[in-house]
């Protein structure tokens, strides 16, 4: 028989600069069911933190140091950050 | 060698790290906070980065400038933290055998980290802190 429960990860996000601000926290945790995309991830984030629907498109999702596709899986063992437009130099 | 650190830049140290006495040219770019930005009067910077992956793609950007052009050394140190106003935020060398190479890295070099590494900034005035608008990484 098919188990209702499912079972959950806990998936630290890094934020960084105007990010970082508007949440007030440079890591965040999102509880969220396992083996889910980086769009999922990003739909609960600005569910969870509504400050940041304004920045929705504004930034992109890097998985292990690497800009990811949205449909990318992703688990807790995955170091996340949301980056927004970048400015350095 | 690529470093990013709170300490104040210096010159000298970069100078050291490019020295090659097969090097005929020597190209360096500083790159200064100014006392005007986008949003007005500016006294200082605050810059912010993702260190580790910062440090990923400016070698990243290395490889790709040794691998266009014959150069001997190159070094990008960047600064992060508050930078006042007549500070060195970025500085970029290259030391290569003859001129042309050590000029278009550098120009490589400071075009590339400007659009392709994740660090931030934001401009400080008496009046008002406004992080800059910038460019959405690929």
């Amino acid at each position: 028989m098919k188990s209702d429960i499912q079972d959950n990860d806990k998936i630290k996000v890094k934020l960084f600069a105007i990010l970082r601000e508007r949440v007030g926290e440079s890591e965040i945790t999102i509880t969220v069911p396992t083996g889910i995309t980086v769009n999922y991830l990003n739909s609960e984030i600005l569910k969870k933190y509504p400050q940041l629907k304004s920045f929705n498109n504004k930034f992109v999702t890097s998985v292990n140091w690497k800009v990811t596709a949205g449909d990318t899986i992703i688990s807790s063992k995955d170091e996340i950050a949301l980056l927004p437009p970048v400015s350095g130099g | 060698m690529i470093r990013i650190t709170n300490n104040r830049l210096s010159l000298q140290e970069i100078m050291l790290e490019l020295e090659d006495n097969s090097a005929g040219a020597l190209s360096v770019f500083i790159g200064n906070v100014r006392n005007r930005g986008r949003s007005g009067n500016v006294s200082e910077i605050y810059y912010e980065s993702y260190s580790k992956m910062a440090e990923q793609k400016m070698r990243e950007i290395e490889n790709e400038a040794q691998t266009k052009w014959e150069i001997k050394k190159l070094a990008v140190f960047h600064r992060i933290g508050n930078i006042k106003v007549g500070e060195a935020s970025i500085i970029i060398g290259v030391s290569s055998e003859h001129r042309n190479e050590a000029f278009e890295a550098c120009k490589y070099v400071i075009n590339n980290v400007k659009t392709r590494v994740p660090i931030w900034k934001k401009e400080i005035s008496n009046e008002s802190q406004k992080w800059a608008e910038g460019i959405l990484l690929e």
